[in-house]
């Protein structure tokens, strides 16, 4: 059920309504609307570009980047143009020096010398 | 709807004659709504272009040209929401904001019958825009956009994007805080 007020605002709204009407638009109008949307159009298109061409040296570095890392780079200790095969191999071709004496086959034991 | 499919399709091939057209056929009526929507005249310009920019650049994202007039409420509700919000404060033109000169050249002027309409026109709309101040931004726009601008629930259903019952709620809710703020005022100015 609508009341006295509900009325009273509805009359006010209506009176607001009457208070604002529709104003004519400038004669500068149209012509400042084109600018704007040249100006936005011109913005849109060096970022477009800016971005295209970021973009394409992004691009262009992944690839060189790619070619660099699948290119076989050669080792020290390891002959060049070969690539070790297995753990134990990549570890004796990097420690060469670790290996022990005592399986020299230069090296025999005294066992009678005491 | 006042073009027709055809234009706004041509308009979509970004045909700047057609586009010219539709901002001729609607430029009045927005520029209308964005006076009521954020009551301060020197910047209604101002807001127009940049829903019509908007429209423009947002065109081709329409896909059906029946739903044509709501999407440019749409465009033109946000719009005036980011206008406001950039302004965060409300016309508030009243003869305390005026220079002496300007008080004094009211006074003066303010005898005939225009300047009595003028001044019955400013009180309707201070008062309107006073009992708005009662609701948040948000609701302000809704219910202007129901009570004053006169959209159907179905207009405005298809505006927000919102279930029509939740856009009832929303502007009962609205519409009793503005309707107690009315009643305050009411009060407080007494009979007479």
């Amino acid at each position: 059920m609508r009341g006295n007020e509900d009325e009273r605002l509805d009359a006010l709204f209506g009176a607001y309504r009457d208070a604002c009407p529709d104003p004519e638009a400038s004669a500068n109008f149209m012509p400042t609307l084109w600018a704007r949307i040249d100006s936005r159009q011109t913005f849109l298109f060096s970022f477009r570009r800016m971005a295209n061409a970021f973009v394409t040296a992004a691009v262009a570095l992944s690839i060189a980047l790619g070619v660099y890392l699948t290119i076989p780079r050669s080792t020290p200790g390891t002959t060049p143009g070969t690539t070790p095969e297995t753990y134990v191999e990549v570890l004796a071709a990097a420690n060469p020096l670790d290996t022990p004496d005592i399986v020299s086959p230069g090296v025999r034991v005294d066992l009678n010398g005491r | 709807m006042l073009v027709d499919f055809d234009l706004i399709k041509r308009a979509q091939n970004r045909d700047s004659a057609a586009f010219n057209e539709i901002v001729l056929a609607y430029r009045k009526r927005i520029l209308g709504t964005i006076t009521r929507l954020i009551a301060r005249s020197e910047d209604v310009e101002d807001v127009a272009q940049e829903v019509f920019l908007r429209l423009y650049f947002s065109l081709d994202q329409l896909r059906t040209p029946e739903v044509f007039e709501p999407w440019l409420y749409r465009l033109t509700v946000n719009a005036a929401f980011d206008y406001l919000r950039k302004q965060r404060r409300r016309q508030e033109f009243r003869m305390s904001d005026l220079s002496e000169q300007q008080v004094l050249m009211a006074d003066a002027t303010a005898g005939s019958k225009v300047e009595h309409e003028e001044q019955a026109k400013k009180k309707v709309r201070e008062s309107v825009d006073s009992l708005l101040g009662a609701v948040s931004e948000a609701d302000r726009i809704l219910l202007l956009l129901k009570e004053v601008e006169g959209l159907s629930l179905k207009e405005l259903e298809k505006i927000y994007k919102v279930n029509e019952n939740a856009l009832k709620v929303r502007l009962f809710r609205a519409r009793q805080r503005v309707l107690k703020a009315f009643g305050a005022g009411g009060k407080k100015e007494g009979p007479g």
